[in-house]
Order: structure tokens, then sequence, then C-alpha cells
């Protein structure tokens, strides 16, 4: 599945499971305004970490999320690269 | 078999604790500078009864920058992570005003950043599980005083403070944090009480006998186990009654 794929499906389940409404989820949605709160993204950043053994914001410099859904994705594309 | 790691389990209470967790049918993952003969002899005891199993990791927990990567090796090596139980600590005593920064810098950096980055890194695996258990070693020092231990007290009420709010972070996800507060234990890090003042501890205390190792490894068990999925963010008191 591509890297896009698997973390739209991962963003659905972890919204569902933590019962959070999540807006449908376009490249420029803010991720802020998801639906997903901070857990959530916690949870998807250690699920990433478990599939494919790559944790891109931790070994940035710049603590701060990427702001959108595309560049959450982005990052994790080129991580993989 | 879920795999639990117990810092500074190579003597005293953490020793206990990983004999114990080892006996309730965990993989204890024991980390500790060194091994030693206690550990080791509680490793081939655990491997003989076939219930679980303990294996040593080496890592001097006071190296910060080095926690993430011991995180990550423990993954790698043992698989996912269920639970942690914060235990190895330094015992420093002296007057307050006696005591050298660099000495209540090491306390500080031992006691409490050590755990809470510690956690901070094995807690991806619980996040993936859904499921976990954090036990704190505080002290009953962390809710009375005692006399020459300021700098300790502070860190063990440290624990305090980070296991409510963590429960509170990650109780949704079934993950329970909670603390467990010892009276005097009879251990290494007490070697410098004398037996006048061993004497008058255990006098005090409601069941006239010190607390012991065993009593608690008891709770930590408990509180790892399937029968305390409903209790988090708590600290309990094991002391004898001594704060009774
Ligand atoms: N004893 C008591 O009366 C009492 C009462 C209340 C609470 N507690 C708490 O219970 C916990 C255990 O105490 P204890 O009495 O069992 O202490 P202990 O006998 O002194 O054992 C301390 C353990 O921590 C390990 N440790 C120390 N420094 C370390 C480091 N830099 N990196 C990794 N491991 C390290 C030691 O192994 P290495 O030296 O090989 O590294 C040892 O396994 C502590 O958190 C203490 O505050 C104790």
């Amino acid at each position: 599945m591509a890297m896009r794929d698997t973390i739209i499906e991962m963003m659905t389940n972890i919204a569902q499971q933590q019962r959070k409404p999540l807006a449908p989820l376009q490249d420029d949605l803010n991720l802020l305004s998801s639906g997903l709160d901070s857990l959530c993204i916690a949870i998807l950043v250690a699920e990433l970490d478990e599939e494919f053994g790559i944790d891109p914001l931790s070994s940035t410099d710049d603590h701060n999320l990427p702001v959108t859904v595309g560049d959450f994705i982005r990052l994790y594309e080129n991580a993989m690269q | 078999m879920r795999n639990i790691v117990v810092t500074g389990a190579s003597r005293g209470i953490g020793l206990g604790v990983a004999r114990k967790l080892s006996a309730s049918g965990f993989h204890v993952i024991a980390i500790a500078r060194t091994s030693g003969a206690e550990l080791e002899a509680a490793t081939a005891e655990a491997n003989t009864n076939g219930i679980g199993q303990i294996s040593f990791y080496e890592q001097d927990l006071s190296r910060i920058d080095m926690l993430s990567e011991t995180a990550h090796a423990l993954r790698k090596r043992f698989g996912l992570i269920y639970g942690i139980i914060n235990n190895a600590g330094l015992g420093t005593s002296g007057l307050l005003c006696n005591m050298p920064e660099t000495e209540i810098e090491c306390l500080t950096q031992l006691n409490i950043v050590s755990p809470l980055v510690l956690t901070k890194h094995l807690l991806r695996s619980m996040l993936v599980a859904r499921s976990g258990r954090i036990v704190n070693i505080s002290s009953i020092v962390a809710i009375t005083g005692y006399q020459g231990i300021s700098a300790y007290s502070a860190t063990k009420a440290a624990m305090l403070g980070f296991t409510r709010s963590l429960a509170r972070e990650v109780g949704s996800l079934g993950i329970t944090v909670n603390a467990v507060l010892p009276g005097f234990v009879d251990t290494e890090m007490t070697l410098d009480l004398d037996e006048a003042a061993r004497r008058k501890i255990t006098n005090r205390n409601a069941l006239r006998r010190p607390t012991m190792i065993d009593d608690v490894a008891s709770m930590v068990d408990y509180l790892v186990s399937d029968h305390a999925q409903g209790i988090t963010g708590t600290a309990m008191v094991v002391d004898a009654g001594t704060t009774a």
C-alpha cells in the first residue's frame, strides 16, 4: 500500500477508536482541524515507526508538527526515499 | 510473554520486583549498570522455573542522551514493551545546606529526568498496543518529612505529579500509571542508617516489623496484572504502617 493510503487509513482508524469526528482528509486540511488531537497524532507517529521503522519528526531539529495533512504525508514519503 | 522493563533491577527492591514479575510470567528486562551475582542467580532461577524470564540490559540510566537509543534497542531485541517499572534511583542523603550542587543535579538527573525520558520513549510500544503499565517507585518521604533527605524527597515527590498527570494523558488507551511509596526497606541505599535508627523506625510501624522487599514487589506485581486494569493515577503506600 502506498504511504499516503497507509497514513489515511491509520488516521481514520485512530479517530474511530478514540471517538474523534474526522473531517474529510484533504491535503490542504490543517492537521489541527482534522479532529485528531495530540494523543491521536502521537499514536499515528508510533504506528508509522512500528510499520516502517522511521520517525522523521524526531530526527528533525524543528519540533513543529507539519501544518497540513499533505505536509505530514510528504514528510513521511520523503523519509522513505 | 509480555515484556516488562524494570530499571535498577540488579539489587534491592528492583531485583525483588524482577524476581516476582518473572514468577508471574513476564519477560523482565532488567536494566542496571552492572549485573552481579544476585541478578544472575535470579535469571537462572527464572529460566529453570520456566514461567517467566529475565534478561539483563546494561545501561547507565543517567545518560539521558542515550535513552532514545536504548528504547529502540530494547524494542528491536525483545519486541513490544508492555510496561515499565521506574525503580532505579539514588538515595544521597545529607543536609541541604551542606549538599554540593553537583550531588543535587545527579539526584534529579537519575531520579526524575531519566524515568521521564525513558518512559517517553517506551510509551511508543504501549501506544501501538493500546495497553500498558507504568509503575513509578516513589517513597513515603514524598508525603512525609524525614530529616537529611530533602533533595531526595523532592525527587520522589516529583514522581507523584508525573504519575497523576501521565495517567490522565494516556488513560483513554488503557495504559495505567501508578506510584508505589515504600517505607524504609533494608537495601544498599539505606546502609548508612545505624541499628538504633532502624529499630526506631520498625518500632513506630503499626505492624512492628520493617517493610520487606517482597511487600513492595507484591504491590508492583498487582499493579501490572490484569486485576489492576481499573486502577490508575494512584499512590500506593507500602510501609508496614509507618505513616498509619
Ligand atoms: N530502600 C528504601 O528504604 C527505599 C524506600 C522508599 C523508596 N525507595 C526507592 O526504591 C528504589 C530502589 O531502591 P533500593 O533501595 O532498592 O536501591 P539500591 O539497593 O541502591 O539499588 C539501586 C538500583 O539502581 C541501579 N542504579 C543506580 N544507579 C544507576 C544508573 N545510573 N543507571 C542504571 N541503574 C542504576 C543499581 O544498579 P547499578 O549500581 O548496577 O547500576 C541498583 O540496581 C529507588 O527509587 C528508591 O528511591 C527505596
